[in-house]
């Protein structure tokens, strides 16, 4: 079973996580996407490896953790491979595996030129 | 965004420990004639960033360019594409080790900044660029 792990910074605004949680909603209901966990690596529950257990207990085979990130900075490229790494350690039956981060995908780009044209 | 030609004139401007500054991008648009710059916060919450300093840095360059109108829109925020963006990431999946070795070369765009986190650390440019 493949579970699908969105890590996100996280914030101390409660108000600032719900964007995440609706596209890890809409991952489930219209991606047919039906195991998605989020997962933070500040300020917020549960964190990372945590997120990664819980895959796990709850039967996955394949975690995809995809970062949540906009750039590719230090948490991208030291924090987050180190917290997956350790996790790999913990379940050597699980095959963890890292996706590209969200900001490198073109789909930033029309959500940037709706932002514009609403703006207008 | 050029290539998808949502604007005649696209430029990038950071806040912060990157160049292009803000107000290098503006000049950039302005020399190339914009007459109207739209800035789209390059960010998924509006946080201090986008509410405090962003502001800050636009009334700063703004009185230069008196006969420019300036206007921010809104952060990335929820968007339903972020789920297409979250799957195309997903199918790029590979062993956290591979992702360590691209710190290596994003530091090539990196201006000398105190204020940066890395700054002076093991992979910070400043530090790397020293002669041996």
């Amino acid at each position: 079973m493949i579970a699908l792990l969105l890590m996100a910074h996280g914030s101390p605004r409660p108000e600032a996580n719900e964007d995440i949680r609706k596209v890890a909603d809409l991952l489930r209901s219209e991606k047919k996407r039906p195991f998605v966990l989020v997962g933070y690596l500040d300020c917020n529950e549960p964190d990372i490896a945590t997120a990664i257990d819980d895959c796990v207990t709850a039967g996955a085979t394949t975690i995809l953790a995809v970062p949540y990130f906009l750039h590719s900075g230090r948490h991208l490229l030291r924090d987050v491979p180190a917290i997956l790494k350790d996790a790999a350690l913990r379940h050597p039956a699980v095959s963890i595996l890292m996706g590209d981060y969200v900001g490198h995908q073109p789909e930033i780009a029309e959500v940037l030129m709706d932002r514009v044209r609403a703006s207008g | 965004m050029r290539q998808r030609g949502d604007a005649e004139i696209v430029e990038v401007g950071f806040l912060n420990y990157t160049d292009p500054t803000f107000a290098t991008a503006v000049e950039r648009c302005v020399e190339q004639g914009a007459t109207r710059i739209v800035i789209a916060p390059y960010f998924l919450i509006a946080g201090k960033f986008v509410v405090e300093d962003l502001p800050a840095t636009v009334e700063k360059v703004r009185p230069r360019y008196p006969d420019v109108m300036f206007e921010t829109a809104g952060v990335i925020g929820f968007h339903r594409a972020m789920a297409d963006a979250v799957l195309a990431s997903a199918s790029a999946a590979r062993l956290p080790e591979e992702w360590e070795d691209a710190m290596v070369d994003n530091r090539a765009w990196c201006r000398e900044q105190t204020k940066c986190p890395l700054y002076g650390s093991r992979v910070c440019r400043v530090q790397i660029e020293v002669p041996a």
